[in-house]
């Protein structure tokens, strides 16, 4: 799986992955907001519960004794500086007043509720302190004011996912969000090139082509698929071109010769003998014309597949021996010889028709192609997976310049023209091949054609 | 021979008409699938040549209904389309034979001819004769005025075939849909290198020329002159 993956795939896992980090932290986050709140409400209720606690001591016992136990009976006085270390270290202040007159504790100044209340007290310094305050009136002249700062759990935890927020989230999060967009607009900018260019090559598909850039890009892949598809397209578009020609020419040189000789026949209409000759000459050529368009009906449906409906599982070697066979007087008779070497039990599924018609084709252009005293072979191999279907001939060949084209429709040699035959044979030959997934090959640097079928095997 | 023919060209079926007539059988035309239905159904016909192409229908499904109906004469459709396929289609749909379009007179006659001669007896008869050629299909041997010749098998199956349609012309492409099961026409004389090695056996050795050659048509097994 992973050697199908490309370089911005791993783009996109990071994207992927960035906003799942994100995402994750943030719980985090949430979750250590709770605790933190949680830690702040509790924080309340004890010095509520310590409100009500030192309001029956000194009922009970009286101020001393209750300083005392606040361990304040050395009465000290913290000036601003004093409480805003004691602040800092995370320690109580007190301050007690009687009627107006500071007995103890802070000299800071600041409001405070009877309720225990948060408040965000700057007291006079740069710094902002988040406190608890909580005002404890003993009498109607005596009151303690109790300052608590946050516990030092709840500010090291919120303080800790502050800063990781500043320095980790919030810039992956910036970066994430600008390679997003680069990517976004880069996508743009590329689907608005390739639409136009899709536009010109609508209007000349046989030279433009969609640019594509070094980098590999999902872009880029798309880019050259479509690419590869109007290369396809042109090579269909040149095939049909070349077939038009190919029927153009086909059709053309017999019909006017027919043509010719209705002409002859009426100057002849006289003589029965000339009339006979012109009769059998004029049938030869429209039966030629005749046998290109069923090879031309025979190809079209042999490529569109619907034989396929009809595969069997067939007996390869028994077919080749017998094929072979009856073509045996057929070499003798021509003076060429045809030497057959098979494995037996070779079985293989397809239409036994076009699989006869594959061998009748490539035999039947050795015996028109092969010198007189040739000898012609057919040999059938059995590999695992395939069967080799070897057949050919010891000479003369294929001409080099003739060897990329020998497949292609109505292509003709100059050695074949003037002979009997319409260019679609070994045409016809490849598109057998084709739906039945064998793999047809004309080998080179041999003394004669030589071709090579690979066939797919059933077992 | 009675045959009915069900074609929309009227060229195509003046043609055939005209041929059947030289040859002294009696022709009736029609052009639509319709009437031709109405007609197999109502006379009594030998052979029935049917169009695959015709206006308003199929001719595979005129064929069908006629043998849906119980209408066992012999139908040979006649196409445009030379595809196996459609070969398969029409023989599945019950016709008895196909021929594509164009075609040699001589080919639809020799078809009609071995359409209508069809006997089932004699399609499995165990010997077959022909003057003093003698074919035995259980043993797979060939005398001809006792002495025995040696057929490779498919030299047997023509003489075979040729025997089962004794003074009747054997076209080209019979013997290949026959003998070879070929729905394609190969560029090569096969079929003629088999026929002269198999005449070679049969009748080089003796007086009498019982397979004969019908020049740029087929092969008449005959021991008649």
């Amino acid at each position: 799986m992973i050697k199908h993956l490309k370089p911005y795939d791993f783009v996109n896992a990071l994207v992927i992955t960035g906003v799942l980090f994100i995402l994750s932290s943030s719980l985090f986050a949430l979750g250590a907001g709770f605790v933190v709140h949680s830690i702040s409400q509790s924080q309340v209720e004890e010095l509520n519960a310590f409100s009500t606690e030192i309001k029956e001591q000194f009922q009970e016992h009286g101020l001393d004794w209750l300083l005392d136990d606040l361990e304040l009976d050395q009465r000290p006085v913290w000036n601003r500086a004093e409480s805003l270390v004691r602040l800092d270290e995370h320690d109580n202040l007190f301050k007690v007043v009687q009627s107006g007159v500071l007995l103890l504790g802070s000299e800071l100044i600041f409001d405070a509720d009877d309720v225990a209340t948060w408040q965000t007290l700057s007291l006079g310094s740069d710094q902002e302190f988040e406190l608890l305050t909580l005002r404890v009136d003993l009498d109607d002249a005596l009151f303690v004011t109790i300052l608590q700062p946050r516990s030092y759990e709840a500010t090291l935890v919120s303080s800790a996912f502050l800063q990781w927020y500043a320095f980790v989230s919030l810039p992956l999060l910036g970066g994430l969000f600008t390679l997003v967009l680069i990517r976004i607009f880069q996508q743009q900018k590329q689907t608005a090139q390739i639409k136009s260019t899709l536009l010109q090559i609508a209007k000349s598909p046989d030279s433009k082509r969609l640019p594509v850039s070094k980098k590999q890009s999902r872009e880029n892949d798309i880019a050259n698929s479509i690419n590869m598809m109007l290369d396809d397209i042109t090579d269909l578009h040149g095939t049909m071109k070349t077939m038009s020609v190919g029927i153009a020419h086909d059709l053309k040189t017999p019909l006017s010769r027919v043509a010719n000789r209705l002409q002859s026949m009426q100057h002849d209409i006289s003589d029965p003998s000339l009339i006979e000759t012109h009769l059998t000459h004029a049938s030869s050529d429209l039966n030629s014309v005749i046998s290109t368009f069923n090879n031309l009906v025979r190809l079209n449906s042999i490529e569109s597949g619907q034989h396929k409906d009809r595969f069997i599982k067939i007996n390869l070697s028994d077919l080749i021996d017998d094929l072979a066979q009856s073509y045996e007087p057929v070499f003798e008779d021509s003076g060429r010889t045809l030497v057959r070497s098979t494995v037996s039990e070779v079985y293989c599924v397809g239409d036994p028709d076009l699989i006869s018609q594959l061998i009748c084709n490539l035999l039947e252009n050795a015996l028109e192609y092969s010198d007189t005293g040739a000898q012609v072979w057919v040999r059938l191999q059995s590999h695992t997976g395939s069967a080799l279907l070897q057949i050919g001939d010891d000479g003369p060949g294929i001409p080099e310049v003739d060897q990329p084209h020998v497949f292609d429709r109505f292509y003709r040699g100059d050695i074949s023209r003037g002979r009997p035959g319409n260019g679609l044979g070994l045409s016809i030959v490849q598109a057998i091949c084709q739906v039945h997934g064998a793999n047809l090959t004309l080998l080179t640097n041999q003394t004669g054609a030589v071709f090579n079928i690979e066939v797919p095997i059933s077992k | 021979m009675k045959v009915l023919i069900v074609e929309d060209d009227v060229d195509t079926a003046d043609f055939i008409k005209r041929g059947l007539e030289q040859h002294g059988e009696i022709a009736h035309h029609v052009t639509s699938a319709q009437k031709g239905m109405l007609q197999a159904s109502s006379s009594e016909f030998d052979v029935i040549i049917f169009d695959r192409l015709l206006p308003n229908m199929d001719g595979i499904d005129a064929v069908r209904i006629l043998r849906g109906s119980n209408i066992t004469t012999p139908i040979i459709m006649l196409t445009a389309l030379g595809e196996t396929t459609d070969r398969v289609a029409g023989l599945d749909a019950g016709a008895d034979d196909y021929l594509v379009k164009p075609f040699d007179f001589s080919e639809l006659y020799a078809r009609l001819k071995a359409l209508t001669r069809r006997t089932p007896l004699k399609q499995e008869a165990l010997s077959l004769s022909v003057g003093d050629l003698v074919l035995e299909r259980t043993a797979r041997k060939v005398t001809r005025s006792g002495q025995v010749l040696d057929l490779n098998p498919k030299e047997y199956q023509i003489l075979e075939y040729l025997m089962l349609n004794p003074g009747q012309l054997v076209t080209k492409t019979m013997l290949l849909e026959k003998v070879w099961g070929f729905n394609f026409d190969p560029r090569t004389s096969l079929v003629q290198t088999h026929v002269s090695r198999l005449r070679n056996k049969v009748d080089k050795p003796f007086t009498i020329e019982l397979i004969k050659t019908i020049r740029g048509c087929g092969y008449i097994l005959s021991d008649h002159d």
